[in-house]
């Protein structure tokens, strides 16, 4: 709201989203402008990942509406595979294409969605591969990959159609504690490339370090959000703080 | 000496009918994988007209005898297309497979997790897009053994064209036997070569399935 | 509401199909007769040139494929002179017995040569022509018999073995037993025609009746000999099988075996095929 000098590249307004009886998102408002990072926080259930489907269309909102890029995309007639394009998404469990190669799925969403000729396809995937760090890892198939390298193959395929922002759904939960440093080192990098990105997570490090907001949510809303060292420090609501207090004891006893 | 000039004349005539029983599995098999496939996937990912029609079609016809589904296609439809002994018979033999071969693709459609189909989309395929690039070629290698199997039952169903006239090898050992009055010799050679036959679909799709197993 | 609707109609959709199935035997129309009414199976067939012939080429020496695919037999030889007197081609198809009735009632065949006899069940699904073959039935004896038979009632006085249940046993009981010919006492009926051959062989009857076919067959096995053969002791033939109410088609062909049973060339062909 402070800057209207720049137009939001993301703005959601009073979004409700149920599954039968389940209320989980129950009026989610959040603009985000171009270039920020926002790290949402919230305990298990409080419709965090429900609200990255929402975003890109993968499980509609039931009301509410949606703007990116000043397209409203809850629009009727709206084609969700045109805005999914435009949005990238990284998983818990990385979903890589299992009978491809890491060469291959990076590709295959240039080669049948982008409709490159395939010579292309394949330096553009190579040139995604190596912001990674894993162009010697290009031939081989998921299952010989580690979930670190997984999850980094994952973020080049997303990378590859060129999204305007990215959502990652709890990229390191899946992973042992010594593979998550490489995954959050490339979405650090990305930050810093000036990617637009909302992130679920609970690396407070990664929090700190590169979120330009942290939005606490609890109950399908927003409870409080803020820059990383106000919401770490000074949190308004007791249940902020209650929070963020335990899973910053879980990070530290992690490690 | 005499046994073995009845044996040459037996195994050159029916060796005819290899070729004919050959052509009756390939295009079974053909016809039935484009009719598997389909069904299975409007049973996955159809809308709910789409899946009633495609559960239909799996139970009545995996309900009906092969043979009848023949006598339908040769002597009914018959009388609006007509269909020579070679395509009724194998198109039938098809189109029962294809109920058999959706039940199979069915389950191997089920078997590719989820979050395949879902990271498809993310990355802005359609449905049908991601079906066709991602789900297919997993489920098709998840379902090369049942596959496999069924191709080896149709190679066997084969048999039943000679109903309708046509001269694969059964037939072909019929009509020898009635002449050299050798019915054991006949259908030995009969026998024989389905083995052989048999034998090599098992060895060129296990082939297949070492070339393309899927990792998970 | 209108989903329901369409699943209903598929599901009818979907029996009428199944329900076709029986129809492979319908008892009313039929696409040929259907068409007949226009033209006429004849016209039809002299119009393409040539007849659809179905048999079973699994019964020699009616009809069998030798080795160089070629379909051989009497009916083959019979119906290939039959083609030439209609003056069309011949194209012949080889079917399982079974699906020959079918065939012709659907109209894929235009017509069965295949040793068949009309029976009565068959003759309500297709029409038959006129028999072009007697069933011929052989008396047989022992090597060294001295018995001599021109005509069926020479049997009489001697003692006959007749296969039990068959026309052969009820003629030798209508012709030879009621008449007075022959004493009961003196007829004996076999489970099985070998039975009765290897009996007569060994001298424990002297006369055998049955089919003439097996007849030479079992002759040739056993080491007796053919006194005589005949058509009066026997029943039927063997006739073509067309579809049915094709009467233009059945006129013609009745009119052309008559004509080659008249003039010998159903004899010269049965000859040349060693049939009796």
């Amino acid at each position: 709201m402070s800057s209207t000098a720049i137009a939001p590249i993301l703005r959601i307004e009073n979004i409700h989203k149920s599954f039968g009886k389940t209320r989980v998102l129950t009026g989610f408002s959040l603009t985000v402008q171009p270039q920020e990072v926002v790290v949402l926080v919230g305990p298990s259930g409080s419709g965090k990942s429900t609200l990255l489907r929402c975003i890109n269309l993968l499980s509609p909102p039931d009301s509410g509406r949606i703007w990116l890029e000043e397209q409203e995309i809850t629009a009727p007639g709206v084609n969700p595979d045109k805005v999914r394009q435009r949005i990238g998404m990284v998983f818990q469990d990385f979903n890589l294409f299992n009978h491809l190669t890491a060469l291959g799925n990076v590709m295959i969403g240039l080669m049948k969605v982008r409709k490159m000729p395939k010579k292309e396809a394949h330096d553009l995937a190579m040139f995604e591969l190596e912001r990674v760090g894993l162009v010697d890892r290009a031939y081989h198939y998921p299952a010989q990959l580690s979930g670190g390298q997984k999850q980094r193959v994952a973020i080049a395929r997303a990378l590859g159609m060129d999204p305007h922002i990215m959502l990652f759904d709890e990229p390191t939960s899946a992973l042992d504690p010594e593979l998550t440093g490489e995954v959050l080192e490339v979405m650090q990098q990305l930050a810093r490339e000036g990617m637009t990105m909302i992130v679920v997570s609970h690396e407070m490090g990664f929090a700190r370090q590169v979120a330009s907001r942290v939005v606490f949510m609890e109950g399908g809303v927003v409870v409080e959000e803020g820059p990383p060292a106000q919401m770490f420090e000074q949190p308004l609501h007791e249940r902020t703080r209650a929070f963020l207090r335990k899973i910053s004891d879980m990070d530290s006893g992690g490690r | 000496m005499e046994f073995f000039q009845n044996l040459v004349t037996t195994f050159n005539f029916i060796l005819q009918g290899v070729w004919v029983t050959i052509g009756v599995t390939a295009v079974a098999l053909a016809v039935g994988l484009v009719f598997g496939v389909t069904m299975a996937m409007a049973r996955v990912y159809g809308n709910p007209f789409l899946q009633t029609v495609a559960a239909i079609y799996s139970v009545i016809v995996r309900a009906v005898p092969v043979v009848v589904i023949i006598f339908i296609l040769f002597f009914v439809i018959a009388r609006f297309v007509n269909l020579s002994p070679f395509w009724a018979g194998s198109l039938a033999l098809g189109f029962a497979s294809g109920a058999y071969q959706s039940e199979i693709f069915r389950g191997a459609f089920r078997a590719v997790p989820p979050g395949q189909m879902i990271a498809a989309r993310a990355i802005g395929m359609s449905k049908l897009q991601a079906i066709q690039s991602i789900i297919l070629p997993q489920a098709a290698r998840l379902a090369l053994p049942a596959w496999g199997n069924e191709a080896t039952l149709v190679l066997k169903d084969s048999t039943l064209v000679f109903v309708v006239g046509v001269p694969e090898i059964l037939r072909r050992a019929q009509q020898v036997s009635a002449r050299t009055l050798e019915p054991f010799l006949a259908f030995s050679v009969a026998m024989l070569l389905y083995l052989v036959l048999t034998l090599l679909t098992t060895q060129i799709l296990q082939w297949f399935e070492r070339r393309y197993r899927l990792q998970m | 509401m209108k989903k329901q609707i369409r699943m209903w109609m598929l599901l009818i959709a979907a029996l009428l199909a199944l329900s076709a199935c029986t129809a492979v035997q319908p008892t009313g129309q039929q696409p040929g007769a259907a068409s007949a009414e226009g033209s006429g199976k004849l016209a039809q067939i002299k119009a393409a040139g040539k007849i659809v012939v179905g048999t079973s080429a699994d019964y020699p020496p009616y009809e069998s494929i030798d080795a160089d695919g070629n379909f051989v037999g009497f009916d083959m030889d019979l119906i290939r002179a039959i083609g030439e007197r209609l003056g069309v081609e011949v194209e012949i198809v080889d079917m399982p017995f079974d699906s020959l009735i079918a065939a012709v009632q659907e109209g894929k065949i235009d017509a069965v040569i295949a040793a068949m006899q009309a029976t009565a069940e068959r003759d309500e699904k297709v029409d038959f022509t006129i028999p072009y073959r007697m069933t011929k039935d052989a008396f047989a004896a022992a090597q060294d018999s001295t018995l001599v038979m021109e005509k069926p009632e020479d049997a009489a006085g001697h003692s006959i073995g007749v296969q039990t249940g068959t026309v052969q046993e009820r003629w030798v009981q209508d012709n030879l037993v009621a008449t007075g010919l022959t004493p009961a006492d003196l007829v004996f009926s076999y489970e099985r025609a070998d039975q009765a051959a290897l009996d007569v062989a060994n001298g424990r009857i002297e006369l055998l009746l049955m089919d003439a076919e097996p007849a030479m067959e079992l002759a040739k096995q056993t080491g007796l000999k053919i006194l005589l053969i005949t058509e009066s002791t026997a029943e039927g033939g063997k006739s073509i099988a067309i579809p049915e109410g094709a009467d233009d088609l059945k006129a013609e062909l009745d009119r052309i075996i008559q004509e080659m049973l008249d003039d010998g060339t159903i004899q010269k062909i049965q000859e040349a095929h060693g049939l009796p």
